[in-house]
C-alpha cells in the first residue's frame, strides 16, 4: 500500500534501476499515482469545482429543452393521451434509480480493498440520493397508473422489487447511522450494497420473467411511421441525459460537503475556510 | 456484557438480519411463481379452484362487451385468443378499458360458475405513438398490436 | 416528423386533456425535488464553512490564552 506522501521516495529510489525496468516500473507507478490521486479528496474537490459550472450549464440547457419538448411538442399518445408526458419524468428517474446499487457496490468494493477515502464518501452520499430518486420514480409511476391502469399500486414483480430497492436504500442509510465506528459502518454498507445489486437484476428483468401489470421496456424505432417513433423517444433521451446530469451535480455537491467535514483538520480545508 | 459490546452485538445482528432478509426475499422472488395473473387458458385447464380469489389477465374480446343502461354493471369476455372467460363486474372501469384492450381482473368464480370481478385494471403495452401514426399503421394493415399478453414468452 | 405545439390555447394546455392532476402533480413533484436537492447541499456547505471558521477562531484563541498563561507564570 502506497500512501500519497511516499511517491517521492519511490520515484527517487527508481533512479537506481536500469532503464528498461525503469520505464515499466515508472508506468506502473504513474498509474498508481493517478489512481490514488483520484482518491484524494483535495484533488476531487478542486477538479469538481472546475467542472461544476459546466455540468450545471449543460444540465439546465437539456432540462429546458427536454421539458419544453415533453410538455408542448410531444403528440398525445393514441391510448394514453397527455399522460404520456409523465413518461418524460418517470422513465429517467426509474432508469437512474437502477444505477445506485451498482455505483455503491463499486465504491464499496474500492473501500473494502483499497480503503480509498473518496470511495466511501461516494457510497455514503449516494444512498440518500438513491432513496429520493427511487421514491420519485415510484410516486410518478403511481400517479400515472392511478387513471391509466385504474390503480395507484399493485404488488406485481416490477413495483414490488422497486419498493424493495427503496427499503434496501433506507436500510443502508440507517445501517450507517446506527454504527458509531465510521470504518465499520463503511464496511457494513459496502457489503449490503454489493448484495443489494441482485435486486437490480430482479427489477430490470421482472417484466420479462413474470407477467406483471407493468409493461415491458420499450424499444425505439428510427422510422416515424412505427410504434415509439423519434418524436416520442428523442425528447426522452434528452430528459434522460438531463436527469443524469442532475444526479451528477447533486452527488458532487453532497460529496464536496462530505469532504469539507471529513477533511476539516487538513491544512488545505483550513486555508479554504479562512479564505471565506 | 459491556454496553459497547452489547451495541456491537446488536449491530451485527441487524446486519445479519437485513442481509438475510434481502437475500431471502430475492431468492424467494426468483424461485416462486410471482406472476400477477392467470391466463384464461390456465383457468380453463382447471388450475384454479372455485371460490379462490385470483387475477385473470387477457384481452377484452371484441364484440363481447355488454354494459347495463341503468347501472355500472358490465359483462365481457376476456381472452388469450385460445380460451375465453366471462367476467361480471360492477364498478368504475379504468380510462383505457375498451374492447381489444389488455386487462387484469381480480375476483373469484361464484357457485353459478360466473367470474365476479371486484376490480378491473388496464394493462397497456410498451408501444407509444400518436393517433396519426396509429391510424397510418392500421391503414397499412401492419397490426400495431396491443397484445401485451401474447407478446409474453410464456403466459 | 416533429410536430408543432400540441395545444391551441393556454386553457387547453393546463387541462392536459383531462389529465391535469396527473401530469401537473408529477411535474410539480419534479420541480420541488429538483429545487430542494440543489438548495440543501448549498445551505449545508455554508453551514459547514461557518462552523469550521468558528472552530478555527476558538482554537486560535485557546492557543493565545495558553501562551499568555505560559508567559505569566
Amino acid at each position: 500500500m502506497v500512501r500519497p506522501g511516499e511517491h517521492d521516495i519511490l520515484l527517487t529510489s527508481m533512479h537506481n534501476l536500469n532503464s528498461r525496468q525503469e520505464s515499466a516500473v515508472q508506468r506502473a507507478n504513474y498509474m498508481w499515482m493517478w489512481f490514488s490521486k483520484l482518491g484524494s479528496p483535495k484533488w476531487f474537490y478542486e477538479l469538481s469545482g472546475k467542472w461544476l459550472p459546466w455540468l450545471v450549464v449543460a444540465m439546465s440547457l437539456l432540462l429546458v429543452v427536454g421539458i419544453t419538448w415533453a410538455l408542448l411538442f410531444v403528440p398525445p399518445d393514441y391510448q394514453q393521451g397527455n399522460t404520456i408526458r409523465i413518461m418524460y419524468i418517470h422513465v429517467p428517474f426509474a432508469s437512474i434509480s437502477l444505477a445506485f446499487f451498482p455505483l455503491m457496490a463499486v465504491a464499496g468494493t474500492i473501500t473494502l480493498v483499497w480503503r480509498m477515502k473518496l470511495a466511501d464518501m461516494v457510497a455514503k452520499t449516494a444512498a440518500p440520493l438513491g432513496a429520493w430518486f427511487t421514491a420519485l420514480a415510484l410516486a410518478s409511476g403511481s400517479i400515472w397508473g392511478s387513471d391509466i391502469w385504474g390503480t395507484w399500486w399493485i404488488w406485481d414483480g416490477r413495483l414490488t422489487s422497486m419498493l424493495l430497492q427503496f427499503f434496501l436504500l433506507v436500510g443502508v442509510i440507517s445501517l450507517r447511522s446506527a454504527l458509531e465506528d465510521a470504518e465499520a459502518a463503511a464496511k457494513a454498507c459496502a457489503v449490503l450494497s454489493i448484495v443489494g445489486c441482485i435486486n437490480v437484476f430482479v427489477i430490470k428483468y421482472s417484466v420479462d420473467w413474470w407477467n406483471t401489470l407493468h409493461q415491458p421496456s420499450s424499444g425505439f424505432s428510427l422510422s416515424d411511421q412505427a410504434p415509439n417513433p423519434p418524436e416520442v423517444w428523442i425528447p426522452l433521451v434528452i430528459m434522460i441525459f438531463a436527469i443524469y446530469l442532475f444526479f451528477a451535480v447533486s452527488l458532487i455537491l453532497s460529496i464536496r460537503n462530505e469532504i469539507l467535514v471529513r477533511e476539516r483538520r487538513s491544512q488545505w480545508v483550513e486555508e479554504l475556510v479562512q479564505g471565506t | 456484557m459491556k454496553p459497547h459490546r452489547q451495541k456491537r452485538l446488536g449491530i451485527v445482528l441487524f446486519i445479519a438480519v437485513s442481509l438475510s432478509l434481502a437475500i431471502g426475499l430475492t431468492l424467494f422472488a426468483l424461485s416462486q411463481n410471482i406472476d400477477l395473473f392467470y391466463t384464461p387458458t390456465q383457468v380453463a385447464q382447471g388450475e384454479v379452484a372455485a371460490g379462490q380469489r385470483i387475477r385473470i389477465g387477457g384481452m377484452v374480446k371484441e364484440g363481447s362487451l355488454y354494459s347495463a343502461d341503468d347501472s355500472l354493471m358490465v359483462q365481457f369476455a376476456t381472452t388469450d385468443y385460445v380460451n375465453d372467460v366471462m367476467i361480471h363486474y360492477e364498478g368504475i372501469l379504468p380510462d383505457l378499458f375498451r374492447e381489444g384492450q389488455g386487462i387484469v381482473v381480480e375476483g373469484s368464480v361464484d357457485a353459478a360458475g360466473v367470474f365476479r370481478a371486484s376490480r378491473v385494471l388496464a394493462k397497456h403495452d410498451e408501444n407509444y405513438m400518436s393517433q396519426e401514426v396509429k391510424a397510418a399503421l392500421d391503414a397499412a394493415g401492419a397490426s400495431a398490436t396491443n397484445h401485451p399478453l401474447t407478446s409474453q414468452p410464456e403466459s | 416528423m416533429f410536430d408543432s405545439i400540441q395545444f391551441s390555447s393556454i386553457g387547453e394546455f393546463f387541462s392536459m386533456g383531462g389529465y391535469a392532476f396527473n401530469v401537473w402533480t408529477v411535474y410539480t413533484l419534479f420541480v420541488l425535488f429538483f429545487a430542494i436537492n440543489l438548495y440543501f447541499p448549498l445551505i449545508r456547505k455554508k453551514q459547514i464553512l461557518s462552523e469550521q471558521k468558528r472552530r478555527l477562531i476558538v482554537n486560535r484563541e485557546m492557543q493565545t490564552l495558553k501562551n499568555d498563561d505560559g508567559e505569566n507564570s
